[in-house]
């Protein structure tokens, strides 16, 4: 095994390129250290770019290697878009946070990574460039291939970064999870919600719940219920209904029943879908 | 170069009471100096692996080691067919060192090899070829009961591993006459003690001293008997020489036999020192966790909440083979109806059989499982009857001077205050809306005579070092408990010097006073009074030697002794004395402590122990109506432990028993899939993280009880056990529904209070 702290990408390119499909490129690695590692790992995280988080042409753009930690806590992220600094500040354990990434979470395609469901609730896009050169964006949520396994081929594409519409007037996010103790633990299910009010009525609506399928999983017809409606008392119990009919789960010995798990994915769903407007209609909560 | 430091003498001097007295071997575990078994490693060293059983019950057909032994680097591969394979046990003798003929659980040991690498050992298990024939297995112990079952042990038939019935008293008639009966059924998986680290061993095996392993147990002297025996090795070549311990919760009082005498097997067979150390997963699924039982439970009161009897109908889980699980089953079965004045109680115990992990202990020894039933029953009964829960349990619980159904003599007590003391604390008179709040009371004997009959006590030397320090020899184990600052702390009184003046000495079977073990709760109290007596008897003897030494009789203050005309001797001036006098011997003080009045007859009534430790907890707790989530707000441990030897070790008693209360309660249990352990890892066997523990109080009633040492009495087990009946009492009281299947999760008590038929 080989590794190698890449100083650019070209750096970066040229080592997946000789590698030929032996190297892979690493961030936190925090995930990678539970697997036999036959591979040259290539770490980008100090590729200056990586680690940036800023809002520029209209987005919120995150480095692929910002940590949990980092996101979690940036000033940007919670006041744009707090689902994901929500997501992130739950993640593993505080070591966890401050090595693994955001990108690595997203290309190490666990079913319910938070950072990942709450990239997806905020419609974020990835940028990938691949070892000829070509860059491309994809939306997060198209980037799941199979079972913990990404679209992103790390043995000849890199994720540079990821953005998405920053929260401003009118829109709010959320991010919940359930988990069976406060650190530590997968989720049972986790949530986000992405939300915009005009006069008080759903305009646009994004709403994510995990795990329930091998990817995080849009609720687009609970969305589109929605649409047009005030969020009060009536339309959150009816999320809650709509949110659970619309996904398929399994009995799991290690997490839950299916039909627990059901009733958890409209409670953590209404209840972001909730605080998101609750956000939207008060822009000064959307950093508490 | 060594620096000098300005010694630090900041603790009550030679006092036992309020000290925060810290032994310096603290500080070699938290700079990272400590040694762990882990951390072994010895010149030509060998590393041992062990080939388990896929199956949960088979015959085994045939083991051929042929590609196995051909590797280069292996030096040993040992299969049950070819050893000498003596039955050993515990309680009883049902294991071998390695399967002969059938495997019982998956996890089962079928062979066993040495080689000069990890990775070597790791290749040689998977290229020994086993043939097997799969046999019908039962993993339900109720199951395993009932006729046709599949058999595990033809000299068990029936798969009774152990069994018991009592009556004191005349239930039926009790019953018969009660105003109200509450009954119940409750269920409690088996517990892993997850010490952080796990079991290691070095083996080495020597012509001239014998088998000497390097291991950390809590019962080095019980494990080096049964490893002689199983060996066939005299008691003497074989020594046990413990590295720092790293973690034990019960779970290493025994530890892991087979370890020990494979790794000795393996040593004596290739003629070097082999390693054998378990990895976590194995810790899971081959360790010895504490049963799981069920307990049918009815309680008879009157109106008034006067408790009336109480009967039990309890089935344990004991796994493939016995450990202590019987003794566990016993103390599990019975203690808890100490706490009351119980008039009359029946009862009913079945340890069996099942193709299953084996299964060994963990701290409070099933009283803490017992617990969780008698202590929801308590409530469940004063709801019924409309009476407040802490007045009922006041009413009925144990006072001084009694004597209890299973013949308990109760001395010195303060559980009622100590209910008063937890009650006022967490707010009882002011309880807030929205919370729940539970109560629970226990007795925990302080070195029961289950273990031996005719062993009851302890011994210690106390040696004056010719530098005027004090050496204790004690077979005691300390593995962060703090159990050897207790005692440097309780020499230091009987001497008058100060505690960092006195080492304990504890860590090899061949050299250290044979003890019992640090178990049952015993060390404080038992082990105590041994080095409480044999520091008097040092005493005594320095006060000797130093009136010869001065010509006239001395008296002595803050490790000095002054002569009646006022010279001053120095302790090491009267050692040196003494050396000189006898040609090389040390003042040595000896102390035996043989409680007398401690028995029980055949039916197990009786006194069985010297001293009894009592509590009380409170908890206050919030449940998530939407999730069932609970959250445990605070926690009121209120402890009668007599006086208190240290408050800071004391304190960390607490805090780590309320943790594992809560694990237990909340969070942990096996989980199996025919038979397989479906949550071996610390991922998926889920322990409480500090997030998920409460603000934890502890409060220490300080009735001195004169078997102890200067009023002390043990503070480990007991920790544990009002937990589980305390938080289950609050969760019922905050969600309005009782849940009686451990761990309380979110998701059962969802389940009941939205009246989901029970899914999991």
């Amino acid at each position: 095994m080989s590794y190698l702290i890449a100083s650019n990408l070209d750096e970066v390119i040229s080592s997946l390129r000789d590698g030929s499909g032996k190297a892979r490129v690493v961030a936190g690695a925090t995930d990678l250290y539970l697997q036999d590692l036959p591979y040259g790992l290539v770490d980008l995280s100090a590729l200056p770019e990586t680690t940036v988080i800023e809002e520029k042409d209209g987005f919120v753009k995150l480095g692929a290697a910002v940590t949990h930690t980092a996101a979690a806590s940036s000033p940007l992220v919670l006041s744009r878009a707090r689902a994901l600094a929500e997501g992130c500040e739950t993640i593993g354990s505080l070591q966890i946070r401050n090595i693994g990434t955001i990108g690595g979470n997203v290309v190490n395609a666990a079913p319910a990574a938070d950072a990942a469901v709450a990239l997806i609730g905020l419609g974020a896009e990835a940028v990938i460039i691949d070892i000829e050169g070509n860059r491309r964006q994809e939306s997060v949520e198209n980037l799941y291939w199979a079972y913990n396994r990404s679209v992103v081929d790390s043995t000849r594409e890199v994720m540079l970064s990821l953005q998405f519409k920053p929260c401003l007037g009118g829109e709010g996010s959320a991010f919940t999870r359930f988990a069976a103790r406060r650190a530590l633990a997968l989720p049972m299910v986790n949530a986000s919600a992405r939300v915009k009010l005009e006069n008080g009525l759903v305009k646009e609506a994004r709403l994510v719940a995990a795990p329930v399928n091998p990817a995080p999983t849009r609720l687009l017809k609970t969305e589109e219920l929605i649409i047009g409606r005030s969020i009060n008392e009536e339309t959150i119990s009816m999320v809650e209904k709509a949110a659970a009919e619309e996904v398929e789960v399994r009995d799991s010995l290690l997490r839950c029943s299916a039909r627990y798990r059901l009733h958890l994915v409209g409670v953590l769903v209404s209840r972001a879908l909730k605080t998101a407007a609750d956000r939207a209609l008060d822009p000064g909560k959307a950093g508490e | 170069m060594i620096l000098k430091t300005p010694e630090k003498n900041t603790h009550q001097y030679g006092k036992v009471e309020g000290t925060g007295y810290q032994s310096p071997e603290v500080w070699s575990k938290v700079t990272g100096k400590a040694v762990y078994g882990i951390d072994l490693a010895m010149p030509g060293m060998l590393h041992g692996k062990i080939l388990r059983s896929p199956h949960p019950h088979a015959r085994i057909k045939k083991v051929d080691t042929t590609a196995a032994k051909a590797l280069p680097g292996v030096r040993a591969v040992l299969t049950g067919a070819e050893l000498e394979n003596r039955p050993f046990g515990i309680a009883v003798e049902d294991e071998l060192p390695l399967a002969v003929d059938s495997v019982r659980y998956i996890g089962d040991e079928v062979a066993a090899v040495a080689a000069v690498d990890l990775r070597t050992a790791e290749r040689a298990i998977k290229a020994i070829k086993v043939e097997y024939e799969e046999l019908p297995a039962v993993y339900d112990p109720s199951e395993a009961l009932q006729v046709g079952a599949p058999q595990l042990h033809d000299n068990f038939p029936g798969n009774v591993a152990w069994q018991r019935e009592m009556e004191r008293g005349s239930s039926d008639a009790v019953f018969a006459g009660a105003d109200l009966v509450v009954e119940e059924n409750f269920t409690i998986p088996a517990i892993n003690a997850t010490y952080l680290e796990p079991i290691a061993c070095v083996a080495v095996d020597d012509p001239y001293t014998g088998i000497t392993l390097h291991t950390a147990l809590q019962s080095p002297d019980a494990v080096r008997n049964i490893v002689a025996k199983a060996l066939n090795y005299p008691l003497s070549k074989v020594n046990i020489n413990g590295p720092v311990m790293g973690g034990g919760f019960g779970g290493r009082v025994y530890g892991n036999l087979k370890v020990y005498i494979l790794s000795a097997l393996l040593a004596i067979n290739s003629g070097s020192p082999v390693k054998i150390q378990l990895t976590r997963e194995e810790e899971f699924t081959a360790g010895r966790p504490m049963i799981a039982a069920a307990i049918k439970m009815k309680m008879a009161v009157k109106s008034d909440g006067t408790i009336l009897g109480r009967e039990a109908d309890i089935i344990t889980d004991n796994g493939a083979y016995s450990g202590q699980a019987p003794w566990v089953s016993k103390t599990l079965s019975e203690r808890n109806d100490s706490v009351y004045r119980i008039p009359s109680i029946k009862t009913r115990v079945r340890l069996a059989y099942t193709n299953k992990i084996p299964t060994g202990q963990y701290r409070a020894y099933g009283n803490q499982a017992a617990n969780f039933a008698a202590e929801s029953l308590i409530d469940m009964a004063a709801k019924k009857l409309g009476l407040d829960p802490l007045e009922m349990r006041l009413k009925n619980c144990v006072r001084e001077g009694d004597i209890t159904v299973h013949g308990l003599k109760i001395g010195k007590c303060g559980l009622s205050e100590c209910l008063q003391a937890a009650a006022r604390e967490i707010g009882w008179d002011h309880k807030k809306t929205g919370r729940g709040y539970g109560l629970s009371v226990a007795i925990h004997a302080n070195g029961s005579l289950v273990f031996d009959k005719k062993f009851r006590g302890a011994s210690a030397l106390a040696r004056l070092e010719l530098d005027g320090r004090v050496t204790l020899f004690s077979g005691e184990q300390d593995y962060g408990q703090g159990t050897h600052a207790a005692f440097a702390q309780i020499a230091a009184r009987a001497l008058d010097v100060n505690p960092s003046q006195v080492t304990v000495e504890s860590k090899e079977t061949k050299t250290a006073p044979f003890s019992t073990g640090a178990l049952a709760m015993r060390q404080t109290t038992v082990g105590g009074k041994a080095i409480q007596l044999a520091a008097e008897d040092l005493r005594e003897k320095i006060f000797k030697a130093a009136a010869e030494l001065a010509g006239e009789p001395v008296t002595m203050g803050n490790g000095v002794l002054y002569s009646i005309t006022g010279q001053n001797l120095e302790l090491a001036e009267i050692a040196y004395h003494y050396h000189n006098t006898t040609s090389g011997l040390s003042l040595t003080g000896e102390g035996k402590f043989v409680p007398e009045e401690s028995d029980y007859d055949e039916s197990g009534y009786g006194n069985i122990s010297v001293a009894y430790s009592y509590a009380a907890h409170a908890v206050e707790v919030e449940v998530d109506k939407t999730t069932g989530a609970l959250t445990i707000n605070r926690l009121v441990a209120a402890h009668d432990s007599g006086r208190i030897v240290n408050h800071l070790t004391s304190r960390g008693q607490v805090y780590g028993g309320v943790a594992q209360g809560i694990g237990m309660s909340c969070f942990e249990g096996y989980l199996f899939d025919e038979g397989r352990v479906a949550n071996a890892s610390l991922v998926d066997y889920k322990i409480p993280t500090a997030l998920d523990l409460p603000e934890i109080k502890p409060l220490f009633i300080e009735v001195e009880d004169p078997a102890g040492p200067y009023g002390s009495k043990g503070l480990g087990e007991i920790v544990m056990v009002p937990v589980l009946g305390a938080v289950a009492n609050a969760a019922a009281d905050a969600a309005g529904v009782w849940i009686t299947d451990l761990p309380l999760t979110a998701e059962k008590i969802y389940q009941a209070m939205a009246g989901w038929e029970c899914e999991i």
